[in-house]
């Protein structure tokens, strides 16, 4: 037996007997909302679900977190926002827990992060996009996420470039929609007001949109937006092909809600798919930093999925919570929150940090990278979808196919 | 305001939606004429039909052409226990409840939709299933009209299934019986007619055509465990519309309620659609109990 | 044995568990249980007012949730337009629910059984819907937010029960005046109710109006407790629990709601951690209690004691 063999089983023995001590010791309880029944999406839910289990293993294997194991523990919230408030009601009153993550839905953030106020819980936003979030002002709120501003920003340039005159979204009715609806609208009254805009609330428990979509068939505008969460989008996609609105020669469909990530994506959409533009937080063609190959690899492991943006967006969430733990040595409520405004970490997707400024940028990850890829293909991976907008640079119409 | 190519868009949405609303209603309405109570499970056997159909499809790779048939059956099924276990004390005077039977008929199916929704939740899970499509063309022209090659298709054997309702309640011995009975339970009794037997060939047709309504229609609206509420309101609002109990009544109510949804949807509100049936409902139960064609005097 | 004498033992065995209810902080001081606690008690206040129209009218409304709701709205639309103090939300909501069940009482007068089930569950259905589509007032699905009354859950878990105490009372009241007497006389025999001459009209009514307005009361209450308030407290599904624990506790019976939400809900939140399987349970019960024994719990601890009873 060689040295460096000797080596290696010592410092396995070794990491061995610390994990088993973490294992032993007292558990960082973390509280997890995510959707696991209809009508919220359960896909979303699932996702969030598998991507912190993957880091919680990761950490848990690596020794925990002070010495401690971190457990989950988890709640369906049905995506309604008066489970997501009793959730967390019951994780921080029952269960204990040093602070909640995992929240995919802007309404049940909305709801769930009064409670955490209520208590004084750090509560990680891992998906909720609305701007009402942030303008709030909760010290105990931070969102290594997404935000509707930054969407809305990416959509009027998207459409700008596009050349569109006249722009028709699809918004179903949570805060995330109508806010991001209502957000696409003013960005392009900044950027391109000769563009006509508007929005229809469409809601999401609904099963057939066609008395919407109808009116659009005689006269069809430039670009259709999506602004909906699957399933109701689903149908809505596929009912606005079936009548022939877009996409079609004439008009662009614009996903501003990045669905063509989800693994249920082709079960769902065939030819309403092709040329399909999609915002889309991540892509694989995007640079990342080293742990998301980690994560992502351990992620199609257990799932036997693609790493998608939920993931990594789940997996930031506790990384950054862990993170603060351990630089704050503690897990009081306090110095967590003080731990968690002093963060400059770097997780799966870039160096996140918080903006103390108010409004729209309050405890925000300011600089979210994404980019707009079009889906060209029936059926195709997202890695084999061409980028048509560089994270950073504007959207090059050069690269659009054309239906 | 409305153009015409609108105009007939709607209408012929309209009549299609109208026309899968018939197929789920008509078993409602076949109770109702045989039992005289509303059940408040029907659309739990819509969401059977639908699991029934994907799950014989999808996971067990049984050709189309069967699992169709296979999801009818299943909901036949269902509906034959539910009426030998649980609707004999409407006529057999057993069970606790004595004059209550309207009460009992309430309660008891509101309990089984509760059970079969939570049932259907724990045992398959909450995830909604996608079947596969009769056929899987995205858009098929039809007349003036556009549509999925699943809706053309549904709407196809939903028109067949009618037809064979249709002529089996006017020509076969059962269907005879079945509006002897419903005109007249101690009359038909009389004349020899097995009500006990008809009672439970209503409930399990209406189950079957349910779930048979489930079935085609969940590649278009996936199967999930609450999927039969929606169903179960529009099979209400259509069973008071037509008339409590009467069949020809209840189609051409199906009809027109797609059409309501339809056009009002455009012309008066789209996000109040669902709302226009339901006050139809009331206002009829109070001022048309009868409802469009049917003869006064019915005890309400 | 006389309706009187069957009312008083239940208000009895009823204050006997409100007693014991109350002296439960003594000893458990958790603030999540204490919250399952209370909502029991507000589902306790919905199924004893169903139970005033099913149980004792023979009045099978699929509302009461809807009651609920719009008591909630009540309350939190007050609050969010005009800032209105608590105490007056409380009222508000009150109020609106009952007035509104003033009026549906008196146009379903007529309807019975199916009929009476089909439109209270339609009205049930447009009074969501609108809420949940009225976005600019209601914001739909989000729900308005109101700034909870107090946070203590000790408190809170006194206000519910000294709330749930009142309906209790008033109840019991109620159904020991001459009114009670008519209300059974109506779900007995209407038509010889009429005959001898009570006012079928106005009692019906009256007992719709005062079911709503409780319910209406619970739900406002429930509105500063839950601190916002959703179109989900209409869902069919809340009436479905209510339901449900009236049939499981013993419909007719003054006790039977209040047992039946106690036990369906606690048993239910402690079951929660075992898989959920609990409400198929308790749909499964509603049928054989529905089917094989009407009098449900309350029923069954009343046979099991009556022999014993007479051999003393």
């Amino acid at each position: 037996m060689t040295y460096a063999s000797h080596l290696t089983i010592a410092a396995f023995a070794f990491s061995t007997s610390l994990a088993a001590s973490a294992c032993a010791a007292d558990p960082i309880k973390v509280g997890v909302t995510v959707t696991q029944s209809p009508p919220g999406s359960v896909v979303q839910g699932t996702q969030v679900k598998d991507g912190l289990e993957v880091v919680a293993k990761m950490l848990n294997d690596q020794g925990g977190v002070l010495g401690r194991p971190i457990e989950l523990v988890i709640e369906d919230t049905q995506g309604l926002p008066e489970k997501a408030r009793a959730a967390v009601e019951k994780l921080i009153t029952r269960d204990k827990v040093v602070g909640i993550v995992g929240e995919h839905q802007s309404s049940n953030v909305l709801a769930g992060m009064e409670v955490a106020h209520r208590y004084h819980i750090p509560y990680i936003n891992t998906n909720g996009w609305a701007d009402a979030i942030r303008e709030k002002g909760y010290p105990e709120v931070f969102n290594p996420n997404n935000y509707n501003r930054r969407v809305a920003m990416a959509a009027a340039e998207s459409i700008k470039k596009l050349g569109a005159k006249k722009v028709v979204a699809f918004a179903e009715n949570t805060d995330y929609g109508i806010g991001l609806a209502k957000g696409i609208g003013e960005q392009l009254k900044t950027v391109a007001p000769e563009i006509s805009y508007r929005f229809d609330t469409l809601d999401r428990a609904a099963k057939d949109y066609l008395p919407a979509i109808l009116p659009l068939r005689a006269d069809p505008p430039d670009v259709v937006v999506d602004v909906m969460l699957p399933p109701a989008a689903y149908i809505m996609m596929n009912q606005v092909y079936e009548q022939g609105v877009a996409p079609s020669a004439k008009t662009w469909f614009y996903d501003a809600s990045g669905l063509a990530d989800y693994p249920d994506f082709w079960q769902n959409i065939k030819e309403a798919g092709k040329d399909l533009l999609v915002f889309g937080l991540y892509h694989p063609k995007m640079k990342a930093p080293e742990l998301a190959k980690t994560v992502g690899d351990a992620y199609t492991k257990k799932t036997g999925a693609q790493p998608n943006r939920l993931l990594y967006q789940a997996a930031d969430s506790l990384l950054v919570l862990t993170d603060a733990i351990k630089r704050a040595n503690s897990t009081e409520p306090d110095a967590l929150v003080k731990a968690l405004e002093a963060t400059k970490y770097t997780g799966t997707r870039g160096e996140i940090t918080f903006s103390n400024e108010s409004g729209y940028k309050f405890h925000q990850w300011l600089d979210i990278p994404y980019v707009t890829f079009q889906v060209t293909e029936i059926g195709q991976k997202v890695a084999d979808s061409p980028l048509v907008e560089q994270p950073g640079q504007p959207l090059d119409p050069s690269k659009l196919a054309h239906p | 305001m409305l153009s015409g190519a609108l105009a007939a868009d709607l209408a012929v949405n309209g009549l299609v939606t109208g026309l899968f609303y018939g197929l789920m209603a008509i078993g409602l309405a076949l109770i109702f004429g045989v039992l005289r109570i509303v059940n408040f499970a029907h659309g739990e056997f819509y969401m059977v039909g639908a699991y029934a159909y994907t799950i014989i499809a999808a996971r067990l790779g049984v050709p189309l052409f069967v699992a169709l048939p296979s999801a009818f059956l299943f909901g036949a099924a269902l509906g034959w226990v539910v009426e030998r276990t649980l609707m004999r004390p409407l006529y057999a005077n057993i069970g606790s409840w004595g004059l209550m039977r309207d009460e009992y008929a309430v309660i008891v199916t509101f309990g089984l939709s509760l059970l079969l929704v939570n049932l259907v939740d724990k045992a398959i899970g909450p995830y909604a299933f996608r079947a596969p499509a009769l056929v899987s063309a995205s858009r098929v022209v039809v007349g003036p009209a556009l549509m999925s090659g699943q809706k053309v298709a549904a709407a196809v054997v939903t028109l067949a299934a009618l037809a064979l309702i249709a002529l089996f309640l006017r020509f076969s011995y059962w269907g005879r019986a079945v509006r002897a009975v419903s005109q007249n339970r101690l009359g038909a009794s009389l004349a020899g007619i097995d009500a006990t037997a008809v009672s439970s060939l209503v409930f399990a047709l209406a189950g079957g055509l349910a779930a048979l309504a489930g079935a085609l229609l969940s590649p278009i609206i996936n199967a999930s465990p609450d999927v039969g509420a929606f169903p179960a309101i529009k099979s209400y609002v259509i069973v008071v519309l037509g008339g409590m109990g009467s069949i020809p009544g209840a189609f051409v109510a199906s009809l027109l309620l797609g059409l309501v949804e339809s056009f009002g949807a455009v012309l008066v509100s789209y996000q109040y659609r669902d709302t226009f049936g339901l006050v139809l409902l009331i206002l009829f139960l109070l001022f048309r109990p009868q409802g469009l064609f049917g003869e006064r005097g019915r005890e309400v | 044995m006389s309706g009187d004498i069957r009312l008083r033992r239940e208000f009895i065995a009823t204050s006997l568990l409100l007693l014991v209810l109350a002296l439960l902080p003594l000893a458990m001081r958790d603030v999540y249980w204490l919250g399952v606690l209370v909502v029991s008690a507000y589902f306790a206040i919905l199924a004893s007012s169903w139970n005033l129209l099913a149980g004792f009218t023979g009045q099978f409304s699929l509302a009461p949730a809807a009651f609920a709701m719009i008591g909630a709205y009540g309350a939190a639309l007050s609050a969010a337009y005009y800032n209105v103090p608590p105490l007056i939300g409380l009222l508000i909501g009150t109020v609106s629910a009952g007035l509104i069940g003033l009026v549906l009482g008196r146009i379903v007068m007529r309807l019975r059984g199916p009929y009476l089930a089909l439109t209270t569950l339609s009205f049930a259905e447009i009074v969501r819907l609108v809420a949940s589509n009225s976005i600019n007032i209601t914001r739909g699905d989000l729900g308005l937010p109101l700034e909870p009354w107090f946070n203590d859950r000790v408190i809170w878990f006194y206000v519910f029960l000294s709330a749930l105490t009142f309906v209790i009372c008033g109840l019991y009241l109620l159904l020991r005046s001459q009114a009670g007497l008519f209300l059974e006389a109506i779900r007995d025999d209407e038509i010889a109710a009429a005959r001898s001459g009570v006012r079928i009209v106005f009692w019906k009514t009256a007992a719709f109006a005062i079911s709503s307005a409780a319910a209406g009361f619970a739900g406002a209450l429930y509105a500063y407790f839950a601190s916002l308030v959703t179109p989900e407290l209409g869902l069919v599904q809340q009436t479905g629990l209510v339901v449900s624990m009236t049939v499981i506790g013993g419909m007719g019976s003054l006790i039977g709601p209040v047992v039946g939400a106690f036990l369906v809900y606690v048993t239910s939140e402690w079951l929660r951690d075992v898989g959920g399987w609990q409400l198929v349970i308790f749909a499964a019960l509603v049928i054989v209690f529905a089917r094989l024994f009407r009098a449900g719990l309350w029923g069954l601890v009343i046979t099991a004691l009556a022999p014993r009873r007479k051999l003393a």
